[in-house]
């Protein structure tokens, strides 16, 4: 615990510091609101429901394109490790758009598929999937040989040795994709709605800041942020419990 | 002991031929991929609004790069990155070297860093308009403020993997403090810095076309939200594939300048793709 | 202990923390003297501090407890006086082996050619000719071994400290690089301080073999080791094999208190 205070006072210097620049007017109060008062917008905007009633869809938005990336690219990423024609059919397809910035797909989902939810899950979808299916391709490629074959001589299946030897094999890869998508998840889901939305986190804070009202902008922006963080952090947790059984923890 | 180097001038002749063989296959692979988006846009399976053909696509590049609205653009756009991108460097290297030798500097700068990694940092964009306006200069910041992560970490890694004994041999030689962080640290940490450098590049890229999305002001991102907003579905996708070009470019100049720079390391290997 | 020894090491004691864990006692009173141009081994178990005791002649780690002299004044730390060579081998990998070389003569004032022509001379005295340009991830492991050795030897240091040296290469690469060092030690005779735990490696090499006991260490005996080197069946001779023997059973012991200590 002391650890860990030690660990984070920086932070607490900043926030200080930060209280008091802003207190007298250092920087103009304006670009840099007190903290106090970015906290006092935040509770309003709790209170008021807004925080909820944008928070709702963005994470909606965010969760639902997230699990079908899961879902979608662990499955492709064993398949093209394991059968070389899934391979030779979708990795040309992964090699061209992985260097393709996902949120230049931003204008593309809009033609497609307008201005609401389904152009942002389409997009979180499409960005997500491509490091999961990385990480679970690497992975699975890399499930030793000579578990394989024990797997193999002790009668199992093709499918059978797939799961039970490939996929734990393939966790480490996998989870370390699936906490990229989970990062890029967050982000493309800022984006979509920095640029275009009827509601959501992001459309909040582009409303706030263009109404001029900087606390409350700042109270918003600073609880994306920390969402963030805390998702991954979470994530992290989990990710170790369910590599426990490594002795060397990959981080 | 020639077998050494026998093997080594037997091996380059191989290695060119593989690498012929497998740019003309990745060429191909494109090529297909390329004919396969034509034929499925005519097939009618989708309006030619949702799936403009390749060949549309293609034309209007063409328009554009003889009209020269295309080098502006895309000339914006570099701009941006490459601004953002060297000053992430500078600050990235610079802090890294800081908090891998200095404990001060690694206590202050560690929550930051570990805390600002798996932020969404873009979500701060309307805070940095707020307070660098509307221009070039808020897009730079945003490009420095997201590249500069990968290469903190990236050089922090680095200099802690330096060996003592590479450090002790040098100083058994009689090399003082200067000398011993650029002639030593330096390129001993090269290959990792350079990997976070790689890892930099298309995120400023990325970044940069981003902020134009959401600020216009010339670039490729900003036209591609243009277009997309007048439901030009042909200037989007001309966007993206641009952006694809551009994006490899960058990519494989990056892994040139490390074959270059690195060519005495064990045959290092980019970071791959797939 | 005599006072023209180069080396003195007297009543050195040596703590350290590990990251996670209590003070750890690496040496305890360890006293040894290393005249001028003998050829000392530290024979010990692993984790016996050997190493260590090398590090702080070297000036690699700070001497806080007794002393540490050498030509009479107290060690402050690295310098061109005392070449080390390690397990490792310690090149600069970015550099080739010809700028390896010349990487511990740019500090000497010599002329520029004159500095090119000892390090090819010592590059030729390794066996490397024709590998000059070569970088280290291009050499064998007794080659990169080599290429430290004329590193070391090129900016004439009195005093070489050697740890574990030939640790990382193969049996017959190291059986090849000990007759070679025997070789150049004669040709050029510095004081050596060779730090292994192969009792065989120190007995041969060595004019004297100091054995040093589990951790916390310290020097358990002092023996004896001239033998006539240039024997090529000086492994069979009976007083080599006695010698080994007598010397091997000073170390099991110390050995297994080692492995017991490390199990708890």
């Amino acid at each position: 615990m002391k650890a860990a205070l030690i660990r984070y006072s920086p932070l607490l210097i900043l926030a200080v510091a930060w209280q008091l620049i802003s207190h007298f007017e250092l920087v103009s109060s304006t670009a840099l609101p007190p903290l106090t008062q970015i906290g006092g917008a935040w509770l309003d905007l709790l209170t008021s429901g807004e925080l909820e009633k944008n928070a709702a869809p963005s994470l909606y938005r965010g969760g639902v394109g997230l699990l079908l990336a899961i879902g979608f690219g662990s499955v492709l990423g064993i398949a093209m490790a394991w059968w070389r024609p899934v391979n030779v059919a979708i990795g040309p397809l992964v090699e061209v758009f992985y260097p393709i910035p996902k949120s230049a797909l931003i204008p593309v989902t809009v033609i497609w598929l307008g201005f609401g939810d389904g152009s942002k899950i389409l997009l979180i979808f499409l960005g997500c999937m491509l490091p999961v299916i990385i990480g679970a391709f690497n992975g699975a490629r890399s499930s030793e040989q000579v578990l394989v074959w024990s797997a193999r001589s002790m009668g199992a299946s093709r499918l059978r040795m797939i799961w039970d030897v490939v996929v734990p094999s393939a966790l480490p890869d996998l989870l370390n994709g699936i906490r990229t998508a989970l990062a890029l998840a967050f982000i493309l889901m800022v984006t979509s709605e920095l640029i275009v939305a009827r509601e959501g986190l992001g459309n909040l804070i582009g409303f706030l800041g263009a109404n001029g009202s900087y606390a409350a902008m700042y109270a918003v922006v600073l609880t994306v942020a920390f969402l963030g963080f805390a998702a991954d952090r979470i994530y992290q947790l989990l990710m170790h419990r369910a590599l426990a059984w490594r002795e060397t923890a990959a981080t | 002991m020639s077998f050494v180097v026998e093997a080594s001038e037997r091996s380059a002749a191989a290695r060119f031929i593989r690498c012929a063989g497998w740019v003309a296959a990745h060429f191909a692979s494109i090529v297909a991929l390329l004919v396969a988006w034509e034929l499925f846009a005519r097939s009618g399976a989708v309006t030619m609004f949702m799936l403009p053909p390749f060949s549309a696509v293609a034309e209007r590049i063409w328009t554009d790069a003889i009209g020269g609205g295309l080098w502006v653009n895309i000339g914006f756009t570099l701009y941006r990155t490459f601004m953002g991108f060297l000053l992430a460097c500078a600050i990235g290297i610079g802090l890294g070297l800081a908090m891998a030798r200095t404990r001060s500097a690694r206590w202050f700068f560690d929550p930051i860093v570990s805390i600002g990694f798996p932020m969404p940092k873009v979500v701060f964009l309307p805070v940095v308009i707020l307070w660098l306006g509307v221009f070039d200069v808020s897009k730079i910041a945003m490009v420095t403020v997201e590249a500069v992560f990968p290469v903190i970490t990236a050089t922090m890694l680095g200099i802690q993997c330096v060996g003592d004994e590479l450090l002790w041999s040098a100083r058994s030689m009689g090399a003082k403090d200067r000398e011993l962080l650029w002639q030593i640290l330096l390129p001993a940490a090269a290959p990792q810095i350079m990997t976070g450098v790689q890892v930099a590049l298309p995120v400023a890229l990325i970044v940069a076309i981003f902020t134009e999305m959401a600020m216009g002001g010339f670039g490729v991102g900003a036209v591609m939200m243009q277009s997309s907003r007048f439901a030009d579905s042909r200037g989007v996708f001309a966007g993206i594939v641009e952006i694809a070009i551009v994006g490899y470019c960058l990519v494989k100049g990056l892994v040139i300048v490390r074959h270059h720079l690195l060519r005495w390391h064990q045959e290092a290997i980019a970071p791959s793709t797939v | 202990m005599t006072s023209d020894a180069q080396i003195v090491v007297d009543q050195v004691s040596h703590r350290y923390r590990p990251p996670s864990g209590r003070e750890v006692l690496a040496l305890e009173d360890v006293s040894l003297s290393i005249q001028n141009r003998e050829f000392v081994a530290l024979l010990g178990p692993s984790g016996c501090g050997k190493s260590t005791l090398l590090y702080m002649i070297g000036g690699f780690l700070p001497v806080v407890a007794g002393s540490i002299l050498v030509d009479g004044k107290p060690v402050g730390g690295p310098g061109p006086d005392r070449g080390v060579v390690f397990q490792h081998f310690a090149l600069f990998p970015w550099k080739t082996v010809k700028a390896n070389v010349l990487y511990g003569l740019e500090r000497t004032q010599l002329p520029r050619s004159e500095r090119e022509q000892r390090a090819q001379s010592y590059i030729d005295m390794v066996g490397l000719t024709g590998f000059e340009d070569s970088y280290p991830s291009q050499l064998s492991g007794g080659m990169k071994q080599r290429a430290a050795i004329a590193r070391t030897l090129a900016f004439n240091p009195q005093i070489l400290l050697m740890d574990e040296p030939f640790g990382a290469l193969d049996a017959q690469t190291r059986s090849l690089m000990q007759s070679e060092l025997l070789n150049i030690w004669r040709r050029t005779p510095k004081t050596v301080l060779f730090v292994t735990h192969d009792v065989q490696e120190a007995v041969f090499l060595a004019e004297r073999v100091a054995v040093m006991s589990a951790r916390p260490g310290q020097i358990k005996a002092l023996i004896d080791t001239k033998f006539d080197k240039t024997d090529p069946h000086i492994f069979k001779s009976k007083a080599f094999v006695d010698k080994v023997d007598e010397i091997w059973g000073l170390v099991r012991d110390e050995a297994v208190k080692a492995q017991a200590s490390r199990r708890q």
